[in-house]
């Protein structure tokens, strides 16, 4: 024989019962450990007190009034919290009592452990959350494929264009370095060549000046038309030409200092040349290179005080400075002083193309070296190394 | 799409002057039916659902429109210009009562008197201000109405449970008032709990009576005095009732209240 008022304590489920106005008047045994408590510590609550606070917020929005035009709920999910804080995810059925007038006796509520169930239902939602903002997103694609398609199109043609236009480019440089090696180059060694039979012929003094012009003038236009060459091959990819053999490097920079001072006659150099025997490298291109620091440093350092040259030699390395004092280059200027064509701005007179420390860095690297400057208060330092192999 | 169609409008009564009843966040046009037939007499009852809830169509629903509560008291405005409405009374619940303050300030012409059933113009607590939650706790309810798209759909599903005292509800009931698209519920959620309405009360220029529940969890005390104090023309009853919904609860007090206010 079923003992119904141990069927209602220890049912396989929590019973509660609230009165008209929402206390609970009624609990049993099971729902009442479930909560970790005893069923009187409940009795007195309003189911409100028993949810977080999400869940007393819908309950009041959603199955309050729908337990009150419906009379009943069924399989609604909520967590209770039991007066130590712990969650209880739980399914409700609800079901009002009714006087013959309608108005609520008191209601009935059953409820049941779901935290497994509703954790899988959680992951369903969500799947279906995952499932749901992939299909928005293919449908973006979709309807964005043509025009995705149209773009890429646009792309590739401009990309085909921008080839072409390179390929142009080449051809051009090409044509350039042709006519800067032959057309110019040629006519300039026939003057050359003449103003060198008519300074063997007897000369008025003012032919004598007239020629020293000319001949320097050529001299400086040759120059000009080599470091037109030069950046040619360098944006052609092609780095600067250059032919290792054994050097007197000494000798070469002694050349360069006294060529310098010639042109600078009231300015003091000072060289220190702790080098001594042959080094493989390309002599004229590093005169070139030194030439073009010396001739910088003359021009842009203070004019009163002296400029240093210094070389010097280990089993692996090469090292020449050229050093003045003066004001020192501006960060902004410094990053670029490589760049072909750049010329810091000011003082006077006789300025290159801008290609002289371009030129001399391609130069440096071309020798497997560097070329490098520091500038401060103190001075003015570039600084060429280069290693020895064997 | 008709504005009648669009918000389900239902128009009934025998009476000139109109009183319009907006249901709130959860519910649909159905929450007024205690309510609403003592008013049938001497009053032309208008009653709808918000886009996105009960026999609405769904259709007409904008995720950008329905974003903020401006855009719902533009269909109230829309519904009282379509029946050309002047000088009734708006009855709204819980949200509604906030789309109705701003339906009134839109047009005020429309209203010269608002009911507003536990309303609350900010529901998160701010410097000085006590809405009654954190934004935390609206967050984690947004969140939890994702755990009963399952438990609803089975609630609301066709099994209809005996239901002797009122067999008129059932088919209808179960049809329309939680049917629901569970995005549109959020978003409506989303809206309700996160608006923050403080500021435009003091520019609502119609008579205002705030009928607030003794105890109400979501619409608390202090934040229908506060409605009231801020409202240019505001006035507050408490009435003797639970939760949030007095108009199913305690509908004979909610009735009195109005009795006495218009």
């Amino acid at each position: 024989m079923e003992d119904l008022e141990d069927l209602y304590e220890n049912a396989p489920c929590g019973y509660l019962s609230l009165a008209a106005d929402g206390v609970i008047v009624k609990a049993n045994r099971t729902l009442a450990g479930w909560l970790g408590t005893q069923s009187f510590e409940l009795l007195g609550k309003r189911f409100y007190d028993l949810l977080n606070v999400p869940g007393k917020i819908f309950y009041e929005t959603h199955f309050a009034p729908l337990l009150r035009m419906q009379g009943y709920f069924n399989e609604v999910a909520l967590d209770l919290v039991g007066p130590d804080g712990r969650r209880l995810p739980v399914l409700a059925n609800a079901a009002e009592r009714r006087t013959s007038d309608g108005g609520v006796q008191f209601t009935r509520i059953t409820l049941f452990q779901a935290g497994d169930r509703r954790r899988y239902e959680r992951e369903l939602v969500d799947a279906k959350n995952t499932a749901d903002r992939a299909r928005k997103e293919l449908e973006e694609l979709n309807r964005s494929l043509e025009a995705r398609i149209a773009a890429g199109v646009a792309e590739r043609l401009q990309l085909e264009q921008g080839l072409l236009a390179e390929k142009e480019v080449a051809r051009l440089r090409e044509q350039f370095v042709a006519i800067l090696g032959h057309d110019l180059r040629n006519p300039l060694a026939s003057i050359v060549g003449g103003l060198n039979i008519l300074s063997r012929e007897p000369q008025s003094d003012k032919a004598r000046r007239v020629l020293t012009m000319m001949s320097h003038s050529t001299d400086r236009m040759s120059g000009l038309i080599q470091d037109m060459l030069d950046l040619a091959r360098c944006r052609a990819g092609q780095g600067i030409a250059v032919d290792p053999k054994p050097t007197d490097l000494r000798g070469v920079l002694e050349q360069v200092v006294h060529e310098l001072q010639t042109a600078y006659p009231g300015r003091n150099i000072q060289p220190s040349f702790e080098i001594e025997g042959q080094v493989p490298c390309d002599g004229g291109r590093i005169a070139q290179l030194v030439s073009n620091l010396l001739g910088n440093a003359l021009t842009h350092g203070a004019p009163d005080r002296p400029v240093k040259v210094i070389a010097t030699i280990t089993d692996n390395e090469v090292m020449i400075t050229v050093a003045n004092e003066g004001e020192p280059i501006p960060d902004h200027i410094k990053d670029h002083l490589f760049e072909p064509f750049f010329r810091a701005t000011s003082s006077g007179e006789k300025q290159g193309l801008g290609l002289g420390l371009f030129i001399s860095y391609e130069i440096a690297r071309s020798h497997g070296g560097n070329l490098q400057v520091q500038s401060n208060q103190k001075e003015t330092q570039f600084c060429f190394t280069m290693p020895i192999f064997g | 799409m008709s504005v009648s169609a669009r918000n389900n409008v239902t128009v009934r009564g025998d009476g000139q002057r109109a009183m319009m009843f907006a249901h709130g966040f959860g519910c649909d046009q159905n929450m007024w039916r205690h309510v609403t037939p003592t008013f049938e007499q001497d009053y032309k009852i208008v009653l709808f659902d918000h886009v996105g809830c009960g026999k609405s169509d769904l259709g007409a629903y904008d995720h950008v429109k329905y974003s903020t509560l401006s855009g719902y008291a533009a269909d109230v405005v829309e519904i009282g210009q379509a029946l050309d409405i002047k000088g009734g009374v708006f009855v709204g619940h819980s949200v509604s009562a906030m789309i109705g303050i701003l339906a009134s300030i839109q047009a005020p012409d429309l209203f010269s008197e608002l009911v507003l059933i536990g309303p609350s113009p900010r529901y998160i607590n701010d410097e000085g201000y006590e809405g009654g939650f954190t934004r935390e706790e609206i967050e984690e309810l947004l969140e939890f109405l994702d755990d009963n798209h399952l438990g609803w759909s089975a609630a609301m599903g066709p099994v209809i449970m005996g239901n002797p005292d009122r067999p008129e509800l059932s088919e209808e009931l179960v049809n329309s008032f939680c049917r629901t698209d569970p995005d549109i519920a959020k978003a409506f959620a989303r809206v309700t709990f996160l608006s923050d309405n403080r500021s435009d009360l003091e520019r609502c220029q119609a008579r205002a009576l705030v009928i607030q529940c003794r105890q109400d969890v979501i619409a608390q005390q202090g934040v229908g005095e506060y409605v009231r104090d801020h409202l240019p023309k505001g006035e507050m009853v408490v009435i003797d009732a639970t939760g949030h919904c007095p108009n199913l609860s305690a509908p004979a007090q909610v009735i009195s209240a109005i009795k006495a206010f218009v």
